[in-house]
């Protein structure tokens, strides 16, 4: 069966007709198409559908369409500003943090919701943050490395 | 021309950032699932419930009687292809008898989840209601599920054709072994024998998975012309499309793979995976279709594994600590399928050394599990497994420190190779010099609450060169834009970008570069085996002079002079003539533009190898109350010839160390008694997550391969070979315990504990 379901993405209040069995992932991969969320496997064990629900990292396949009404929900299309990319996507960009690029968009979502909570991380504690997301090409340490120059670039501000 | 440091060069060998990591950090980046066209309908794959069994016959006209679906399919849709087909790739071809059968059962099935019919609909939720009305009547089979079991004369056989290749005689009756392979020289019985020291280790090896976060996704469309255009998650577009056609029995010609983004590929995304079936589907319903894999479907049977493995290796020394054998038997899990050549692996475990006696034989073992693929140095971190601790243990037996060892034995630039020929330059010297001067080396073991170990192991992988071609088409602003037939998997277009920026003396943002379909670019080999940059830097840089060769002749014109009297340099060409006149390349193309396109075009083949080596070294603690074992510290040292881009160099060799450890410490498919996978998602099937890894430390060694442009070696299969051995040296240094299973999970580390305690 099909709804009506209205909500808040990137900041626009966005309507979409959305099967009752659609995922948050599908309504916004599908019927909204935001594809920066991916789908690595349906379970919410990889982390690639990574979203910011009210500025908490959620996995969108977890969570049905119909729980979306009511939440400010932002996506990686709703990161950067125009030309200019986030402090977390610049410094993935500069330190070589994303190679297939499949992971990146929920890491730089992890690690927003990382940072706006703790400003100056640990290293444990940014792992902590993306364990999470599983990565496959980077091995992670050019990924943590980016988070603490991010952290440290957004202090500075 | 001897290859030059990469401090000689302007733009090749810095640390640049990736040209394509905007799109990649801001969701842009395109991947096949992400497409949606006008019209398109969605398809699934009903795959087999049985490890083994005969089909009887598929019924399926209750699904196509479903309200919205378009299409089903079943072998009976595609032409049969004989036991012995293929199509051209590299030095073999591939068996196209065996991709057939990957992507839909014919007759028989032989594993759990191998696709026997397809559905397109108006959406995935009635495909998928279609499924469960297709009436597949089985007969089952008797299952043979490990290597041991399907070699044992009395196991359920098969394939009826298969007879084992490279005995003699021939044999008289089918088996499941598909080939034995043998290599080589001396008397190694004997020289076993009579060694001062031995060491024999057997070891077992689970099936895992390359474990790319990017399910295999198509997008398949057939326009009213019966062209079909194929939008694929592949490492080689060109084998795609080969195998497409002979799939459908459609002319090359008639059909075009776009390769988009891919999620990651580590050698599973080489083969098809459902790409002809979406093609058919297509054609029967006429609207675009899209197929997208579920996580379950590529852990449960939809994609080619690598091999699991029983190895058995013996080595011997004399009292001066020199390798007089080595021996070794290496039986390869193939899967459902024969054609699983071991040579490569083979070779790879021993090359390191030079010894004077080999003897290295492998099997193509199959069973009802799926066809095995590559991964990432196919084969290499199973026999390594074997082969470093192998020698370690050796050295142990000596007393003699393992760096020693190696060095005592080491291969050099013209020892003889497991073939028989020598060595080309190879660069272990230097590695094992710089492991003997590095902290990671000479530091002490830190003391902890826990047993404590440092683990030394090397790794070898030949990598392949084959065919690579690209085109550099000059914009009317002067700026060369590059098509090159190679797959981005983790940095091609920006270190080609380099290249080319080099090679027109021009800043790496004048170069637009991007990889071609198979319609708009030259016949490129996939992105596999080590080969791409070394051979596409060769491609690129011919292309760059036929382009260069062409602008200089309208130069010449433009400046009335002599082609041979002009200089060229950072994209403008001069007269040579004191205060001679000169030209840019932007305001040569603006003036002759409608001249017609400058084009440039090169092609790469049969470059000489560039063999890649890695020597690593980590220390791990061992918590004997659980079996659990961290890694503390990771160091790779390897020789890359010189590195086009030291970040991506590193990038490579970290994740490839990461899979390694994974494949170590978590990683095995875990089969239960009907052939079904028992661990098919994420988090059953543990891949390392950022807690489970430390920061891994890469060493860049520079020995350049002669006759290969800049030097270049392969980087991003080796680093995953050394990482099993290497941790479980660390294990044996630490407790005294040899791991002999791998994944070496905390229960099989903990049991192993228990036994050496028990008296």
């Amino acid at each position: 069966m099909n709804t009506l379901i209205t909500c808040t993405v990137n900041g626009e209040e966005r309507t979409a007709l959305a099967d009752t069995r659609d995922t948050l992932l599908e309504l916004l991969r599908d019927r909204l198409g935001l594809t920066g969320a991916k789908e690595g496997c349906g379970n919410g064990n990889c982390g690639t559908c990574t979203v910011l629900i009210d500025g908490a990292a959620v996995c969108s396949c977890l969570m049905l369409a119909q729980e979306a009404p009511g939440h400010d929900i932002l996506t990686i299309e709703g990161l950067a500003k125009a030309d200019t990319l986030h402090p977390i996507q610049q410094a993935i960009v500069e330190s070589g943090g994303t190679q297939c690029g499949f992971c990146t968009p929920g890491i730089v979502l992890s690690a927003k919701a990382l940072l706006d909570a703790n400003a100056l991380p640990t290293d444990a504690e940014i792992r902590h943050a993306i364990a999470g997301n599983l990565c496959r090409c980077t091995g992670y340490g050019k990924i943590v490395e980016a988070i603490h120059s991010a952290a440290t670039t957004l202090a500075g501000r | 021309m001897a290859p030059k440091p990469s401090s000689a060069y302007q733009i090749v060998g810095k640390r640049l950032p990736r040209v394509d990591a905007k799109e990649r950090v801001t969701g842009q980046a395109l991947y096949p699932a992400d497409l949606t066209i006008p019209g398109m309908v969605h398809a699934k794959l009903l795959r087999s419930p049985h490890a083994h069994a005969r089909i009887r016959s598929i019924d399926v006209a209750r699904a196509q009687a479903l309200k919205g679906v378009l299409a089903v399919v079943t072998a009976a849709d595609f032409p049969e292809l004989p036991v012995g087909a293929t199509i051209p790739m590299g030095e073999t071809g591939y068996d196209m008898w065996m991709i057939a059968a990957v992507n839909l059962a014919r007759g028989k099935v032989h594993w759990v989840g191998q696709p026997v019919a397809g559905v397109a609909a108006v959406d995935v939720h009635v495909a998928e209601a279609a499924l469960a009305l297709i009436e597949v009547d089985y007969e089952p089979l008797p299952a043979v599920l490990d290597i041991a079991a399907a070699m044992d004369p009395v196991a359920p056989v098969l394939h009826e054709h298969v007879f084992t290749k490279g005995v003699e005689p021939r044999p008289r009756a089918p088996s499941n072994v598909g080939s034995r392979t043998v290599i080589a020289r001396g008397n190694v019985a004997r020289a076993l024998e009579g060694a001062a020291a031995r060491q024999r280790i057997r070891v077992e090896v689970d099936t895992a998975h390359q474990g790319y976060l990017e399910p295999q996704a198509v997008v398949a469309q057939v326009d009213a012309n019966g062209f079909a255009t194929v939008w694929a998650s592949t490492q080689a577009q060109f084998t795609a499309e080969l195998m497409i056609a002979r799939m459908l029995g459609m002319a090359q010609s008639r059909l075009k793979v776009v390769p988009l983004e891919i999620g990651g590929g580590f050698g599973g995304k080489i083969a098809i995976h459902g790409e002809a079936v979406a093609v058919r589907l297509a054609q029967k319903c006429g609207r675009p279709v899209k197929l997208t894999l579920t996580r379950e479907e590529v852990l449960q049977g939809g994609s080619g594994p690598p091999a699991g493995a029983l190895i058995d290796v013996a080595v011997a020394a004399d009292d001066g600590g020199r390798l007089v054998a080595i021996e070794g038997t290496y039986c390869m899990d193939a899967g459902g399928l024969p054609g699983l050549s071991p040579s490569l692996l083979m070779q790879a475990s021993a090359a390191l050394y030079q010894t004077p006696n080999l003897h290295l034989q492998g099997y193509d073992v199959v069973t009802n599990k799926p066809r095995t693929e590559a991964y990432r140095g196919p084969g290499g971190i199973q026999a390594a497994f074997a082969m470093e601790q192998a020698m370690d243990a050796l050295c142990q037996r000596l007393d003699l420190d393992p760096l020693e060892f190696r060095k005592r034995n080491a291969a050099v630039t013209g020892s003889t190779m497991p073939i028989g020929t020598p060595f080309p330059s190879i660069g272990l010297t230097t590695i094992l010099q710089c492991v003997g001067e590095h902290p990671c080396w000479t530091d002490p073991l830190t003391q902890g609450r826990l047993p404590r170990g440092r683990g030394l192991a090397l790794g070898y992988w030949r990598g392949t060169s084959m065919t690579s071609a690209g085109h550099i088409t000059i914009t009317g602003d002067g700026r060369p834009m590059v098509t090159m037939g190679a797959i981005d998997l983790s940095g091609t277009r920006t270190t080609m970008a380099q290249v080319v920026a080099e090679e027109f003396g021009v800043p790496i943002s004048d170069i637009h570069i991007s990889t071609g379909d198979t319609k708009s670019v030259g016949y490129s080999d996939g992105a596999a085996g080590s080969r791409v940059a070394r051979t596409m830097t060769a491609a690129l840089i011919e292309a760059s002079r036929d382009a260069l060769a062409q602008l200089a002749g309208r130069a010449a014109e433009k400046l009335q002079c002599r082609a041979e009297d002009l200089s060229y340099a950072r994209g403008v060409f001069r007269s040579r003539q004191i205060g001679g006149p000169a030209i840019s390349l932007a305001e040569l193309m603006q003036a002759t533009l409608t001249d017609g396109a400058v084009v440039g075009r090169g092609v790469s083949t049969k470059l000489p190898l560039g063999v890649e080596i890695g020597a690593h070294v980590c220390d791990v603690e061992v918590d004997t109350a659980t079996g659990q074992v961290t890694v503390l510290r990771y160091t790779a040292f390897q020789d890359v010839g010189l590195a086009l881009n030291p970040a991506a160099v590193e990038g490579q060799i970290e994740g490839s160390v990461v899979q390694g450890l994974g494949w170590a410490l978590t990683e095995g498919f875990d089969y239960g008694p009907d052939g079904r996978l028992r661990n098919a998602s994420l988090l059953d099937y543990r891949m390392p997550t950022a807690l489970d890894v430390p920061k891994i430390e890469c060493v860049i060694v520079e020995t350049p391969v002669p006759n290969v442009p800049y030097g270049v070696r392969g980087v991003g299969e080796v680093p995953i070979v050394p990482p099993a051995a290497c941790v479980a040296n660390a294990i044996a240094r630490a407790t005294g315990v040899r791991l002999t299973r791998m994944p070496m999970t905390p229960e099989r580390v903990l049991s192993a504990l228990e036994a050496l305690a028990r008296p």
